[in-house]
């Protein structure tokens, strides 16, 4: 997906620091752009806010969906993911204690 | 600098990020307007009656705070009075004030518990106050809210690096947990916040450290307590593969009695807010935190061992983001950070947490509440980013008038 022409590299600081206070962009579009989530721009935006730059505005109204602290999550998909033992082996890394020094024989 | 001749009224719309900016206004006395809220909806346009009831827990919670609505309920004006926490004779009663929830409320009650702790630090007394009434939900929701445990286990101890840790303290007096279609429960909590301070200490936290132990509650509500076992069995049985040292509090209640007036029987009662539920936290040897929550759906239907499991991934994700601070803590630390003195705060950050809508956000109404803007660069580690903010040196409003 980073494949988009001219898109840089996502997901980069400096890029964030740039977008994130551009009020010409909602949230969503500062984080799709900065994750270069934002090739399939004509899917995503609403019929006639792609028309032309001019009449780019900010949209004003969010869709009401309460605040949330925890983010939703796919669990199917994460149990997926820790189930998968590579990705357990690098976490390890994030944990102090335990198996760390190769006693699991890895 | 936001005193004197009146600055114009902040105008923000829709009803997201309205206890943020609520908090803002509060902290900063500028007044806010807030308007289209839900006046899209056909259904309850209008302010929602949780967030209703956080305008009068500010009312409560302050002095000389005005607070006018339009009469569908759509816009809001709030202007903000002094923080006077639970100080004698405004609403406090024997140095407690009573904020009772309606049995509407679909929230949990951290979703007025962490706003208030943001207040707390800045406020002219102590605050004390115990949630009470129909409508308290001590355990995290299906909306999003976390669990009170969590506000005790993963958010107060984050005031720490501030300089703020005496006296805080959060009792969970009676648990329940969201009624029947989400509605209501009939939990009591309390709240005392006694550390005031002038100006939160600068921080500068760089180093996540690595996860050293894992800590929770898990809480049964009026069904069997063995659900609690099956909760840990299952969390345990994800997370011992990372660590040995995992310790979870069990903690069985009966289910709360509230009054349920009918024709007939003016006086009856029903039992609402039954349940289960488990609170993780994980604690880094540099003591930072990340935490998890999971609740049994108000419907029932699944499993202790499924939520089980569920939330220790969860747990596990946050702990692959990494970072100074998890997601949940995270706008209540940078928010102290922007309230600090007039002086450069760094804290290391993951990207996931760094780049969600809720932190832009948060530095987007800073920024139009006249903080300064963050500084952003590389961390340390891969994925991590070192946020810098200036701080504002407006930490306490309220009592530098006074």
């Amino acid at each position: 997906t980073a494949a988009a022409h001219g898109r840089r590299q996502p997901y980069r600081v400096a890029e964030l620091a740039r977008l994130m206070y551009d009020d010409m962009m909602s949230t969503a579009e500062v984080l799709k752009q900065w994750r270069g989530e934002d090739d399939g721009k004509d899917n995503v935006t609403l019929e006639g806010e792609q028309d032309d730059e001019l009449f780019r505005k900010r949209r004003e109204v969010e869709d009401d969906v309460d605040d949330r602290t925890i983010a939703k999550h796919d669990y199917a998909a994460l149990e997926a993911k820790w189930r998968d033992t590579d990705n357990i082996e690098s976490l390890r890394q994030r944990f102090a204690s335990t198996r760390v020094s190769g006693a699991n024989g890895e | 600098m936001a005193t004197a001749p009146a600055p114009a009224a902040l105008k923000f719309t829709g009803s997201k990020y309205l206890v943020q900016r609520l908090v803002l206004a509060t902290l900063t006395g500028r007044t806010i307007k807030i308007s289209q809220i839900r006046s899209s909806s056909h259904t309850s346009p209008g302010l929602a009656p949780h967030e209703v009831s956080f305008l009068r827990l500010l009312e409560a919670i302050t002095n000389g705070s005005q607070i006018e609505f339009s009469y569908t309920g759509t816009t809001v004006v709030y202007k903000p009075g002094l923080i006077t926490g639970s100080a004698a004779g405004y609403g406090a009663q024997g140095g407690v004030i009573r904020h009772e929830l309606s049995a509407e409320c679909r929230r949990g009650v951290s979703y007025f518990l962490v706003p208030l702790c943001l207040l707390a630090p800045f406020s002219k007394a102590q605050v004390n106050v115990i949630f009470t009434g129909p409508g308290v939900i001590t355990s995290s929701t299906e909306l999003g809210d976390i669990s009170a445990d969590t506000v005790r286990t993963a958010i107060l101890p984050s005031f720490r690096s501030f300089g703020i840790e005496n006296n805080l303290e959060l009792r969970i007096l009676r648990r329940s947990n969201s009624g029947r279609d989400g509605r209501g429960g009939g939990g009591e909590v309390q709240l005392v916040f006694g550390h005031q301070v002038r100006l939160p200490k600068t921080i500068h936290l760089m180093n996540a450290g690595r996860v050293k132990r894992i800590r929770g509650v898990a809480y049964s509500t009026g069904v069997a307590g063995a659900n609690n076992a099956r909760l840990i069995e299952a969390a345990r049985g994800v997370l011992n593969e990372f660590s040995p040292d995992i310790y979870v509090f069990s903690d069985v209640s009966s289910a709360p009695f509230v009054p349920a007036p009918s024709k007939d029987n003016p006086a009856a009662k029903k039992k609402i807010g039954l349940g289960f539920g488990l609170s993780l936290v994980a604690e880094t040897n540099t003591n930072m935190l990340y935490s998890a929550d999971i609740t049994s759906p108000p419907a029932g239907g699944e499993a202790p061992e499924e939520l089980g499991k569920k939330c220790a991934y969860q747990l596990l994700e946050a702990v692959e983001q990494g970072g100074c601070v998890g997601a949940v803590a995270a706008p209540t630390m940078l928010t102290l950070m922007a309230l600090g003195s007039e002086d450069v705060g760094r804290i290391a950050m993951s990207k996931d947490v760094l780049g969600s809508e809720q932190v832009v956000q948060l530095a987007r109404d800073l920024r139009a509440f006249g903080f300064s803007g963050w500084g952003l660069r590389d961390g340390d580690e891969e994925d991590e980013v070192v946020v810098s903010v200036v701080g504002r040196g407006v930490g306490n409003v309220g009592r530098k008038i006074t």
